[in-house]
């Protein structure tokens, strides 16, 4: 303590004075001259008893008012073990609070769930912070993104900080942990504050600088928990997908229909990880949700909506046996390499290409291998599905040079379709294919002995998204309302090329199917993954209320539901239902304790000096304004005694 | 003018007397008062049978010779109506409380100005007097300029000290003599802290032919004791210092307060005369009305 220090709370010791008017002025009653004194009768009051009461409640606010008084002179030398950023010296802060909004966070260890004593503690940080520190907020829910970019308005801060909400996504903390460092911009290493506000139930982080402070290492403790990361209905029976982090969680613990009238409850298997289990629906009856008996640190998890049944992507494939088949026979190859890549999915031969939308309403991806080409009715089929969402690719070959008249090759090709023979290119240009991961070097050489010769510039809002090594378009893709219209220039035929027997073409179907998925958002996806609808403008109303839509640069309209549910999607007329379900893993992490060393050190708080002016300003001000009102109360009554 | 004199006075909102005292006597009839006796008047009141001793002048003889019955005439007689003002200047008469215009004295002064005023304007006469101070009695006087000393003498009045019994004695022996017939003597005090014998000397002054009438002035707080917890009550003419919980006395002290107003009215009563109270927050010339009523014979 500096002498400073100490002379200014040396003034509390002034706290004595009132204690001594106290008793001096505690004489007697004030004398009134009255005429008919001697028609009073002489009482003993019991009111001096009040009276001094009254001058007690004078006396505390008088001496605490000192000691208000002494404690304003003392700051901001005033340490206090409240949470705080260590400042270590003079000069502003570049801060950025990673806060953890996945489900794990809604576990409530006892009155406040972990979120609010995250978010809490954000608050009380954001309090710490003075004028000119900056202030960035990093979620670590999956997909980790900025909630807040790193700015100086701690009130924008502070109003950022109380619309968060916590989300059944799960965690991405090593993505938020990068985004919160990659938000310092050019601040000094030495100013630079990276907090963490997390249960930890995540892989371990690579320790990085600036190091991470963890000012909330007890949110690490592990909670019971059983969650239902999902429920599909397969025909009368419900598929459920149970993940409990303990055994001790699925301990006497069951499933239970709601709304199946017959109440039976199939009890879990007492271990942790995950576990499926078949629940039967009695005939007739409507099964809206599931949920799980018993209690556990969790209970947001235990209860679940029941996904509608087909709600595994469907691609419906248009393939010729002959060319497009093995020598080995079975399928087409493209059929194999789908069929191969995803049991979820559900594969549909086509014969013919359908005529009718409602043909392909269930399907997500179709795929044309070397189609000769799309008659009017088809074509309308095909655009209607795109329009929904529907992707089609088709690996356009040699019959699209042999179209007939009336039937045409749009809307993957405008126009005339020229068949190549002996291209100066054997392959595609692997640098082009970045987006195919490594996979993509597999097709530098294909042998190609002919390819599809398109003309790009003719169809308005193509995009070249691979090359033949010698320029020409390899990959070619086109959005048509909310689908995906993707021609390749070469077919599955090896007899064209080696195309279907390499990597890279199971990598190119695999992100097509991935692609269909996202574009038709069909009906099942994990919290926190995105619903992309391109242009169309679409209303969703989820658990939580509508949900918000935005625009994104490269992908259109995009909402991404961060609650577990069902969710209701209007498209114009059409309205279709989609569930989202819970990351098992997310359940079943084990949070995993920080280093102690990241608890304590590294910018953590311990005892500061804090500058509580502020506080003890309003306090003194309260203390005077109450001390006021008590001697106005006080004059009054005795005005009345004159 | 309530400046320069009665300094210690608080005159408040009564001030200034001559005024104020004009304004209170303003609208109330200043008329001759009637005698109830009949006598050697102007004015014919009426026939009555003869009776032995009656003066024979006034034996209406145009009677006795057309019904052969012996009558006499009566004629109403104008009294002296005199007022004497006997004002209570001890320091008791000091006191303000906090919802009065003033002090008792002050509002005494007003009404016995007001009542002087009324009194001089129907052609009779006026005096003046103080119960505890025997400095500057204002004599019988009359016509324009007896109100003028009048108001005079009232502001000059000043509430200190008190009475004693000796002092008591030579007062009333004093006015007993120069009290004529027919006079009235008002005495306006708060009757507080004066001797015992007070109501009744003073009510020896009332006689078949002289009326005494006893006003008695309270502020508004001696009513109701409207002190709020403990309070230390001083008495201003002795040395009395009462210790007391106001809320808890109050009550005992209003029915002390009747018990002494009632012992003040029936000395009055008992010896013919009148007593009536008037507090301080009342307006004088309601006050002025009410004595004026009691005086004509209404109920005191």
């Amino acid at each position: 303590m500096s002498f400073l220090v100490g002379a200014a709370l040396a003034i509390g010791v002034l706290v004595a004075l009132p204690l001594v008017a106290h008793f001096l002025r505690r004489g007697r009653a004030k004398e009134q001259p009255f005429a008919p004194a001697a028609l009073v009768k002489a009482v003993q009051t019991s009111a001096r008893r009040e009276r001094r009461l009254e001058d007690r409640a004078l006396f505390s606010l008088r001496a605490l008012a000192i000691i208000a008084l002494a404690l304003l002179g003392a700051t901001p030398l005033v340490r206090c073990s409240r949470l705080s950023l260590s400042r270590g010296g003079a000069g502003s802060l570049a801060a950025a609070l990673v806060l953890d909004d996945s489900l794990s966070m809604r576990a409530t260890p006892g009155g406040a769930s972990r979120f609010e004593r995250a978010r809490d503690a954000a608050a009380r940080l954001l309090d710490s912070m003075r004028e000119g520190d900056s202030v960035a907020l990093v979620l670590a829910g999956a997909p980790a993104r900025v909630a807040l970019p790193a700015t100086t308005d701690l009130g924008a801060a502070r109003r950022a900080l109380r619309d968060l909400q916590p989300s059944d996504r799960s965690t991405d903390l090593d993505g938020a942990v990068s985004l919160a460092r990659s938000s310092f911009g050019d601040a000094r290493a030495d100013r630079r504050r990276l907090v963490v506000l997390s249960d930890f139930a995540a892989p371990a982080l690579a320790p990085a600088d600036p190091p991470a402070w963890t000012p909330l290492p007890e949110l690490a403790q592990r909670l019971p928990d059983c969650g239902i990361a999902s429920a599909e209905l397969h025909g009368t029976s419900v598929a459920v997908v149970v993940a409990c982090n303990v055994a001790e969680a699925a301990k006497e613990r069951a499933l239970v229909l709601v709304g199946d009238a017959s109440g039976k409850k199939t009890p879990l298997d007492p271990r942790a990880g995950v576990q499926t289990l078949s629940l039967a629906a009695a005939t007739g009856t409507k099964v809206e949700s599931v949920r799980l008996t018993g209690t556990d640190a969790l209970a947001a998890d235990d209860v679940a909506a029941v996904a509608p049944d087909a709600l595994a992507v469907g691609v419906a494939v248009l393939a010729d046996e002959t060319a497009g088949g093995a020598v080995t026979g079975g399928p087409p190859l493209v059929e194999q390499v789908i069929a191969a890549l995803d049991r979820e999915l559900r594969l549909r031969p086509l014969a013919v290409l359908p005529d009718q939308p409602s043909e392909l309403e269930h399907d997500a991806l179709l795929v044309l291998d070397d189609p000769t080409g799309l008659g009017p009715e088809a074509r309308s089929a095909l655009t209607t599905f795109a329009e929904r969402g529907g992707t089609a690719v088709a690996l356009l070959g040699p019959r699209a040079e042999t179209a007939r008249i009336g039937v045409s090759l749009e809307p993957f090709a405008a126009g005339a379709v020229r068949w190549e023979r002996e291209p100066k290119a054997s392959g595609a240009e692997p640098g082009s294919l970045g987006w195919l991961g490594a996979e993509a070097s597999s097709l530098a050489d294909l042998g190609a002995h002919g390819r599809t010769w398109l003309d790009p510039g003719r169809e308005p809002g193509t995009r070249v998204t691979a090359k033949w090594s010698d320029g020409a378009p390899f990959v070619v893709e086109r959005d048509l309302g909310r689908g995906l219209i993707v021609t390749i220039t070469l077919p599955s035929s090896i007899a064209v090329s080696d195309l279907a027997l390499r990597p890279g073409f199971v990598a190119l179907v695999d992100h097509y199917i991935e692609a269909a998925r996202q574009r038709r958002g069909l009906t099942e996806s994990v919290a926190g993954s995105a619903w992309v609808f391109g242009t169309e403008r679409p209303r969703i109303v989820g658990p939580g209320g509508p949900l918000a839509v935005e625009q994104s640069l490269d992908r259109g309209r995009v909402a991404t539901p961060a609650l577990a549910g069902t969710y209701r999607v209007t498209l114009g007329s059409h309205e279709e239902v989609r569930t989202v379900t819970l990351d098992p893993q997310e359940i079943t992490a084990d949070p995993r304790p920080p280093p102690k060393a990241s608890a304590d050190a590294a910018g953590g708080p311990g005892l500061e000096l804090t500058d509580v002016s502020r506080e003890a300003a309003l306090f003194l001000i309260l203390l005077m304004g109450l001390e006021l009102a008590l001697r106005t109360r006080r004059v009054d009554a005795r005005a009345r005694f004159r | 003018m309530t400046d320069k004199v009665g300094s210690s006075l608080d005159w408040g909102a009564l001030a200034p007397l001559r005024l104020r005292a004009r304004g209170a006597a303003e609208g109330i009839w200043a008329g001759p008062h009637r005698s109830l006796r009949r006598g050697a008047g102007v004015e014919f009141a009426g026939y009555r049978a003869y009776l032995p001793g009656d003066d024979l002048r006034f034996l209406d003889r145009h009677a006795l010779m057309r019904h052969g019955t012996r009558m006499v005439r009566e004629f109403e007689t104008d009294t002296d109506r005199s007022v004497r003002f006997l004002v209570d200047s001890s320091a008791s008469m000091a006191f303000a409380g906090s919802r009065a215009p003033g002090a008792k004295l002050a509002f005494a002064a007003v009404v016995a100005a007001a009542i002087g005023w009324v009194t001089l304007r129907g052609g009779d006469r006026v005096a003046l007097d103080w119960l505890a101070d025997e400095v500057d009695p204002l004599p019988w006087a009359s016509g324009a300029a007896a109100f003028e000393r009048l108001v005079a003498a009232l502001e000059r009045g000043e509430p200190r000290g008190s009475i004693d019994d000796a002092g008591l004695a030579r007062l009333t022996a004093r006015l007993s003599r120069s009290t004529p017939s027919g006079a009235i003597t008002l005495v306006l005090s708060d009757f507080l802290d004066l001797p015992e014998s007070t109501v009744e000397a003073l009510a020896t002054l009332s006689s078949r032919t002289r009326l005494v009438v006893g006003l008695e002035v309270l502020d508004p707080d001696e009513l109701d004791l409207p002190y709020q917890g403990p309070v230390r009550l001083r008495a201003m003419e002795t040395d009395l210092v009462v210790d007391t919980d106001a809320p808890r006395a109050r009550a005992e002290y209003q029915a002390a307060l009747a018990e002494h107003s009632a012992r003040l009215r029936a000395g009055f009563v008992r010896r013919g005369g009148r007593f009536l109270r008037a507090v301080t927050t009342e307006e004088p010339a309601h006050v002025v009305r009410r004595v004026l009523e009691l005086v004509s014979g209404g109920a005191g």
